[in-house]
């Protein structure tokens, strides 16, 4: 009895040693810092896709932490770090800030203009709202036109079958997500899915499998379904610019292969990886890129999506009252 | 001949309610545990934050046991359900993880009965696990299942303490997972992988005391008074299990409150109430 009772005692302690806790890094700038790093390091998904050193962005930013004195320069400098992937997904967030990175859409035209778009010419006075969409018929009711600024704002079917109801004498529709920064995912499928008459393969999209920077899973095949029985069979031309980014990219992606669709305007402002979320001693959240989604030819979608036409607005047009992309819209339609 | 037929009949009734004398029928009681839990938690989990939280939770458990079968006093059965929550803090208090529980076990145990008084029951547990964490500013992981299920062995030490007045009853229950299988996703994949696109890559794993360890201790007192046996103790329940390269850990620290009861249990066609047993339903 004794013999089993010791070896029972040996595999408690045994067994005790084959969990163990990883360490904490400790609530200081430095400790922080290297939370940051390291969260970033092992569940980033585009530092070889990017061709990112963060070996030497480690060694060029850590030197930098022994200077810093307050919360506020810390936070400046991690957001540096951070802004070094160059990535719209990628924040950090503190009780008093929010680091961005937005050089996606700030070095680039505007292609949008919120007083032309509400102008008597488009959405004017008289247009109507369902489900975070504002639409009205444009060109003497001929063509549809619809502007959709967040895939945040949910829509229902009933929502999609009054609008499209509502376009039935019209040749074509527009669809307008220029200054669209994203929102859900399964809101950008639901959007796509009036447009196409059967299942498609519209992307793919991997996720990380290990710490390595290139640990990825199998390509997991996203799909598009077609409306089972709301379906828009006519033109339709999509609006881009540069703000048109993460689920709206995904959007875009998807109309890409939609039967009927036409992009046109500027080319998207990227956002492919899937954000994820985590936490730094100090309490602050980092987002970032951890799951990269690609086209359906498997290129990768994290720095835009061509459109088919591009267009970009006239100064002469906008001073006139035209919006050069909507104009364009309307005359691939017509 | 009055007085004949009147000792007949009192002699008849006699005879009647004496073979309904329930003290000549063994029944098999059911020993039911109801207690309430005050309890500090902190819990670890890397897929929606690598920092602890920690707070205060409330738990309630239902347990009851009886044996199998009256001729054998040997071998009893139990079932344990039991619920928990949770609301818990990281340690700079500015996001909060919110935890909702509910297990359910079923045992089997057999009964040592070392002297008058002492008792050890030692048998196995099989136990199912399903909890939700909330995590409500993460992005794209604001949430978390525990889903598991193990078997475990248990063992409980009973202690009669006969005083003047009662018999007070000292407890020591012991549980700890030996083998089962468990839902861990991987750390770089988000729900909408598992659920809109179906990947559950490497997210079912079998736990061994290798992946998986943990300790359920509840030590307890129970007095009986008047019309009710109280029941008072602590409950310790740490857990540390690691899959996907992630270490999860729970511990949870209860002050308990509750009774403790035996009840028959009357039902169906076969176990009928006998007649000197009032029902809501006469």
């Amino acid at each position: 009895m004794k013999k089993y009772f010791n070896l029972f005692i040996f595999s408690v302690v045994l067994l005790s040693s084959c969990i163990d806790e990883p360490e904490m890094q400790p609530n200081t700038y430095k400790g922080n810092f290297e939370a940051l790093w390291q969260i970033i390091n092992t569940k980033y998904c585009y530092i070889d896709y990017k061709n990112i050193n963060w070996d030497s962005i480690h060694t060029a930013y850590k030197s930098r932490v022994d200077t810093v004195s307050s919360n506020l320069r810390f936070f400046d400098l991690m957001g540096s770090m951070l802004n070094e992937l160059k990535d719209g997904h990628v924040n950090l967030y503190s009780d008093f800030d929010k680091s961005r990175y937005w050089k996606w859409f700030t070095d680039y035209p505007d292609n949008f203009s919120s007083s032309l778009i509400n102008s008597n010419r488009y959405l004017g006075d008289d247009y109507r709202m369902a489900g975070g969409f504002r639409y009205k018929t444009i060109n003497n009711g001929t063509i549809g036109y619809m502007y959709y600024d967040d895939f945040s704002d949910s829509f229902s079917d009933a929502n999609m079958a009054y609008i499209l109801k509502s376009f039935s004498a019209c040749k074509g529709l527009i669809i307008d997500v220029r200054n669209n920064g994203g929102g859900y995912l399964d809101l950008s499928e639901k959007l796509a899915s009036y447009f196409f008459t059967e299942e498609k393969t519209t992307g793919y999209i991997c996720y990380k499998t290990g710490s390595g920077h290139s640990d990825f899973s199998k390509p997991a095949a996203i799909k598009t379904p077609a409306h089972k029985t709301i379906q828009w069979q006519r033109l339709v031309v999509v609006l881009t610019n540069r703000m048109s980014f993460s689920a709206t990219n995904s959007f875009v992606s998807r109309m890409k292969l939609a039967p009927k669709a036409t992009i046109v305007g500027d080319k998207t402002g990227g956002g492919g990886g899937l954000p994820l979320s985590s936490e730094l001693p100090n309490g602050w959240l980092v987002r970032f890129s951890a799951e990269p989604m690609y086209d359906a030819e498997m290129q990768h979608i994290e720095w835009g999506i061509s459109p088919t036409v591009k267009v970009d607005m006239s100064a002469t047009d906008e001073a006139n009252g035209y919006d050069t992309i909507i104009e364009k819209a309307i005359s691939l339609i017509k | 001949m009055k007085k004949t037929i009147l000792v007949s009949c009192l002699l008849f009734v006699y005879v009647i309610l004496w073979a309904e004398n329930p003290n000549d029928q063994k029944y098999l009681l059911t020993t039911n545990v109801n207690s309430f839990g005050f309890s500090t938690i902190d819990m670890t989990d890397p897929y929606l934050s690598p920092t602890n939280y920690s707070g205060i939770g409330l738990n309630y458990t239902h347990e009851n046991r009886r044996f199998l079968k009256l001729e054998n006093t040997t071998f009893s059965m139990q079932n344990k359900l039991g619920f928990a929550s949770g609301l818990m803090l990281n340690p700079t208090g500015n996001s909060a993880l919110t935890y909702l529980g509910v297990n359910y076990g079923w045992g089997i145990n057999y009964h040592f009965r070392l002297e008058k008084g002492i008792r050890i029951l030692a048998g196995g547990l099989w136990d199912i696990d399903l909890g939700f964490k909330d995590m409500a500013r993460n992005i794209n992981n604001p949430v978390n299942v525990d889903l598991s299920t193990n078997l475990n062995l248990t063992g409980l030490l009973q202690y009669d303490i006969p005083t003047h007045r009662r018999t007070m009853r000292l407890e020591m229950a012991l549980q700890t997972p030996i083998i089962g299988c468990m839902y861990v996703p991987l750390g770089g994949a988000s729900y909408y992988d598992m659920f809109e696109l179906g990947s559950f890559t490497n997210a079912i794993h079998a736990s061994t005391l290798f992946n998986k360890r943990g300790l359920v201790q509840t030590y307890a007192i129970s007095i009986p008074f008047n019309q009710v046996v109280w029941r008072f103790g602590l409950h310790l329940n740490n857990l540390i299990y690691k899959a996907n390269n992630m270490v999860f850990t729970k511990n949870e620290y209860s002050l308990l409150i509750g009774t403790t009861f035996d009840a028959i249990h009357f039902g169906g066609r076969k176990k009928t109430a006998p007649l000197n047993f009032i029902s809501t339903n006469e």
